[in-house]
């Protein structure tokens, strides 16, 4: 018990000190000019950096925007993926009519894709919500249709002898069978949905971080540019953070022995 | 209660058909516990899906009180040779799940789950997911969902194999008991001999595939004995399982000679 409690404070004390040698190494570095201010930025410039941006009243809206283009994203993405991914694998016929464009337009890297979003729906918000649909929906598609089609054909015969219909099969077995893939999907989604967001954003935008970053590029304001990334960063780990925190509400039966 | 008529059944694949069964009959009255005991693939798992209208028979009719199968029967419950437990549901949300998909109300259906579990001995965890109990308890809650819908025909599919050698003759117990309390019609597939000549009424043989019914023998030891336990103690015991151990036919020479 005592040696957990020690070996916790260590692990923690060693992350601590692998962020103030990066901090502060930057910090000198550049101070005494071991570091290029081109290429690196200390912790002192970016903060400068971020006061600024602040100032211009464009920090927050870049990040809000980027956030709101990737929550709305990765929540229609992962609806739209669940219900096409559980509803496609009832109807037969239609499957295997669209399995093969379903899995060509997969394959399409959304690099390629991202200008077609853009051309149908403007510079604005709509296009990167578009992109990051587009990709959240397969992340979210493919595990929740895979594991449907290799759905436990004995529960199912379970139920039916108990005479359940199609719907309380569906509801009863398919639905809560596909939630360990549904958490997988939303595990992947939550990070395609951010890419696909700033990739909008690089393509064509007016705001969002992906703007900001892009732009900080073409002036040379390297703190702005890893400002951008250090938001980024932040977000995309709380994001992460969230969605393994929805683990236990998904798939209960994984993280606990009783309900 | 249970009538097996003259019952074929093919599977049909893609190249080739296996012919399964062949003009099978045999029934199972009323109070009645037939075991069934064949070599392993001729079909004896495919016999039970014929009664339980999840497969129709390709000649021949299961007729359950004198009337045809056709899908589902209410009157009708199996304990399938795999786990059918829904493993995001707690133990007494699968014990009540037979009643729930005939509609019953929660209040009492839970009433009744929580009761057959008292009786049974799983006091205590139905709050637990399935994957908290041990296996002789998975499969003791797999049997009281099947009861719980009160059917007048059980059918059972090597229910016992999986379970350790004191587990198993208490449920054996327990089966056998419950079979004759309520009347019901029994039909029990197995590989041990012993079981069957302990549990059943009557003990069918069935040939290689295609199956046919090859013996039927009318044994006294599951109503004479006081317990399951008793029963390979009784005098006659050995004489069945010899017979019977002839009629399954089962050369272990050639087994070693193949080898
Ligand atoms: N879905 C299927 N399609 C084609 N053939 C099948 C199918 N299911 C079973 N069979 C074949 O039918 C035969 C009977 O299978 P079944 O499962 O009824 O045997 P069983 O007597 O229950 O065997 P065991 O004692 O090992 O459980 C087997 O030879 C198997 O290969
Ligand atoms: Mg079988």
């Amino acid at each position: 018990m005592k040696n957990i409690v020690k070996q916790r404070l260590l692990v923690n004390c060693g992350r601590l000190l692998v962020l103030v040698v990066i901090l502060g190494g930057t910090e000198l570095g550049i101070r005494y000019g071991v570091l290029s201010r081109l290429f690196f930025s200390s912790p002192s410039e970016i903060f400068v950096a971020f006061e600024a941006q602040w100032a211009k009243g464009s920090f927050l809206p870049d990040l809000g925007i980027t956030v709101f283009e990737t929550l709305l994203g990765l929540a229609a993405g992962s609806l739209a993926g669940m219900a096409v991914g559980l509803l496609l694998p009832q109807l037969r016929l239609v499957s295997h009519v669209i399995e093969p464009f379903l899995m060509v337009l997969n394959g399409i890297p959304v690099i390629v894709i991202a200008p077609l979003f853009i051309l149908w729906l403007g510079l604005g918000l709509a296009s990167k919500v578009g992109i990051s649909i587009y990709i959240v929906f397969f992340a979210m598609f493919i595990p929740v249709y895979t594991s449907s089609l290799r759905l436990d054909r004995t529960l199912v015969d379970a139920l039916r002898v108990m005479g359940a219909t199609r719907a309380q099969i569906f509801w009863k077995v398919v639905v809560p069978s596909s939630m360990p893939s549904v958490y997988t999907g939303l595990k992947i989604g939550s990070g395609l949905a951010l890419i696909g967001a700033v990739i909008g954003e690089f393509v064509a935008s007016r705001a969002g971080l992906g703007h900001m970053i892009l732009y900080a590029s073409g002036t040379l304001d390297t703190p702005s540019l890893y400002l951008g990334i250090i938001a980024i960063a932040i977000f995309a780990a709380l994001l992460s953070l969230t969605v393994d925190a929805l683990g236990p509400l998904l798939v209960p039966y994984r993280f606990s022995d009783e309900k | 209660m249970l009538e097996f008529r003259n019952i074929s059944f093919s599977f049909t694949g893609r190249r080739d058909t296996i012919e399964v069964l062949r003009e099978l009959s045999f029934g199972c009255r009323e109070n009645e516990i037939v075991a069934v005991i064949g070599p392993s693939g001729c079909g004896k798992s495919t016999l039970l899906s014929l009664a339980t209208g999840l497969r129709k028979p390709t000649a021949g009719q299961v007729l359950i009180d004198g009337r045809p199968v056709d899908g589902a029967d209410p009157r009708l419950g199996m304990l399938f040779q795999q786990s059918t437990l829904l493993p995001w549901r707690s133990v007494v949300e699968n014990v009540e799940l037979g009643l729930e998909i005939r509609g019953e109300r929660k209040g009492p259906r839970r009433q009744r789950a929580i009761a057959l579990m008292r009786q049974y001995g799983l006091a205590g965890f139905e709050r637990k997911y399935p994957h908290a109990l041990s296996g002789g308890m998975q499969k003791r809650a797999a049997l009281l969902q099947t009861l719980a819908i009160e059917p007048k025909v059980l059918l059972l599919d090597e229910p016992f194999a999986a379970l350790d050698a004191q587990t198993r003759v208490v449920i054996q117990n327990d089966v056998v008991k419950i079979c004759r309390a309520g009347k019901r019609s029994m039909v029990i597939v197995t590989h041990d001999i012993s079981e069957a000549l302990s549990m059943a009424d009557r003990v069918v043989v069935l040939s290689r595939r295609p199956a046919t019914v090859k013996e039927i023998y009318d044994v006294p030891f599951s109503r004479e004995a006081e317990s399951v336990a008793d029963a390979p103690a009784m005098p006659g015991f050995a004489d069945y399982y010899k017979r019977i151990w002839n009629a399954l036919d089962i050369s272990i020479g050639g087994m070693n000679a193949a080898a």
